[in-house]
């Protein structure tokens, strides 16, 4: 074979027949902008979409990786009690301590301040409050593997040997995040409550035998508790693995998705809650 | 026989690609160079749909694989494995179920039989004795050649080398060119390598393109490289700090 020189003789310093390859471009403007920005946002929710339901197919008809879903909820559940655990307790105090403030100056009856307390944790703070949590914690750690994987070309070397990143890893996460969501959101719950239950009877001296009173709750309220549960494990591994796998750039671009992660699974979680919140009511309006 | 043929590629406002053409002859030992971030990976990638041209064909065996979705992409990895410059192994993974990994996949082996069979490949580039340590555990030449055998489990046609040297000290650089070497001539299996590293190319190429400012500046063997009178050819390949060559 002969070789083949694209430019025989091109060796000038300055090469005026070469064409520059950065084209100059113009900025945008501020529509130009706006458009732009509300492009980004219809991609990237296409994109998130698409991620859930690939996550969905495969757990219908993926093959199963032997233990990768008990190390996900390892991973996600057992390392989380801790810190779910004392914020949720905290938390608890808090809450119960400022209603008590506001039902002393109003109406100086405690008698349905732990009832009124139990209901609005299992029917929404438990696992909103909960779930925002786990955001921080899960999500973010979710995103910075994911996206390091990215940086690294390890989800390159994936796709090569056959293996699908969406099977992979986020169908483990997505099982265990689900479940584990559900059982700490009850264990942190029943932390918050007796923590709320403590400070109610240091602080204003209401009876422990008063204060665990469940009788306010009712099937709805277990219900619509349970389904954001399940919704938020749903969305915590769904939208941090989203903005793991879009990661792009070096070590800043893995900042900037765990960042991200955080901020947009917050998000969907309040999101989700208006939504299951408003659903709740008009199914369950008592 | 695999063909590029005009592609064009940019990032957004930056083009990396501008009309890129040449062929790679089957069972050789085909060197791409030219400076960092010319789009030398970039164009590696796109033989395997780890990235889309923005226009152009690619053809792989007489078939024009530049519009394959990713479910057909499926056997031209199969076909065309490649080894990242990072080696990237898993790290929560050992040396065999690594390696074990496209057998599942691809191949569609159990878990004992994909790890008898890793074991295997591992004593092919003389790792067999690290096959249940961690990457993490080990060096980066030996995590290349972990690679370079996870690549090889498929029994591919053609393998794409990402900077294969890059990082690795002088005896495992030569290593690993002595198996490229022998990968062409026992197993008759086609190389395309990206690299910098002037003492493989000159050791093992049977061609070479230089890619020049998204361009094709030279393609040819050993000889051509080292008699043509352009001058930023002579520049690169000599490591010369000053003369036409621009970044």
């Amino acid at each position: 074979m002969t070789p083949t020189l694209a430019r025989p003789n091109a060796s000038s310093p300055h090469e005026p027949e070469l064409e520059p390859l950065e084209h100059a471009y113009e900025p945008l403007g501020f529509v130009g902008s706006l458009g732009a920005a509300g492009i980004d946002l219809i991609v990237g929710a296409r994109e998130l979409y698409s991620v859930f339901v690939r996550t969905l197919h495969y757990v219908v008809r993926g093959r199963r990786e032997k233990g990768a879903v008990i190390r996900q909820m390892y991973e996600i559940g057992n390392r989380s009690f801790l810190f779910l655990s004392i914020t949720m307790g905290f938390i608890g105090m808090i809450l119960v301590y400022q209603a008590g403030l506001q039902a002393k100056r109003i109406v100086p009856d405690f008698t349905l301040l732990g009832a009124t307390f139990l209901e609005l944790l299992v029917r929404d703070f438990a696992a909103s409050l909960g779930a925002l949590m786990l955001a921080t914690r899960v999500g973010a750690g979710i995103a910075a593997e994911i996206g390091s994987m990215v940086v690294t070309e390890q989800i390159d070397a994936l796709r090569m040997c056959a293996a699908d990143p969406i099977d992979f890893l986020i169908k483990p996460r997505f099982l265990a995040s689900i479940v584990m969501t559900l059982v700490l959101v009850v264990c942190a719950g029943a932390i918050s409550f007796v923590a709320g239950g403590l400070t109610a009877n240091i602080a204003f001296d209401v009876p422990l035998r008063t204060f665990f009173n469940h009788e306010l709750v009712d099937f709805g309220d277990m219900a619509i508790g349970l389904t954001k549960c399940l919704a938020y494990g749903a969305a915590i591994p769904i939208v941090s693995g989203y903005c793991g796998l879009s990661t792009f750039g070096g070590s800043e671009g893995v900042g900037w998705a765990t960042t991200r992660a955080v901020v947009n699974t917050s998000l969907a979680i309040i999101i989700l809650n208006f939504f299951i919140s408003g659903a709740g009511f008009l199914v369950f309006p008592g | 026989m695999i063909q590029f043929k005009n592609i064009v590629k940019s990032f957004g406002p930056k083009p990396v690609l501008n009309d890129v053409s040449f062929d790679v002859p089957t069972g050789s030992v085909f060197f791409i160079i030219g400076a960092s971030g010319v789009g030398k990976s970039v164009l590696i990638k796109h033989l395997v749909g780890l990235l889309y041209r923005d226009s152009g064909e690619i053809w792989l065996d007489d078939e024009d694989i530049s519009k394959f979705d990713e479910s057909r992409m499926g056997a031209i990895r199969k076909k065309c494995a490649m080894v990242f410059q990072h080696s990237t192994l898993f790290d929560s993974m050992t040396c065999a179920e690594n390696v074990a990994l496209p057998l599942r996949k691809h191949k569609h082996l159990s878990l004992r039989e994909a790890l008898a069979e890793a074991r295997e490949r591992l004593k092919v580039v003389r790792m067999q004795e690290f096959a249940d340590r961690y990457p993490p555990e080990m060096g980066d030449g030996m995590r290349k050649r972990v690679a370079i055998a996870r690549a090889l489990t498929v029994d591919p046609k053609y393998v794409l080398f990402d900077e294969p040297t890059t990082s690795l000290d002088p005896v495992s650089a030569r290593r690993v060119d002595a198996l490229i070497r022998e990968l062409s001539d026992k197993l008759g299996v086609t190389s395309i390598v990206v690299s910098h590293d002037l003492t493989s190319l000159f050791a093992i190429a049977d061609r070479i393109v230089m890619l020049y400012r998204g361009k094709v500046r030279l393609q040819g063997s050993r000889a051509d490289f080292k008699s043509t009178e352009d001058g930023v050819v002579q520049q690169f390949i000599h490591g010369r700090a000053t003369g036409p060559f621009e970044l």
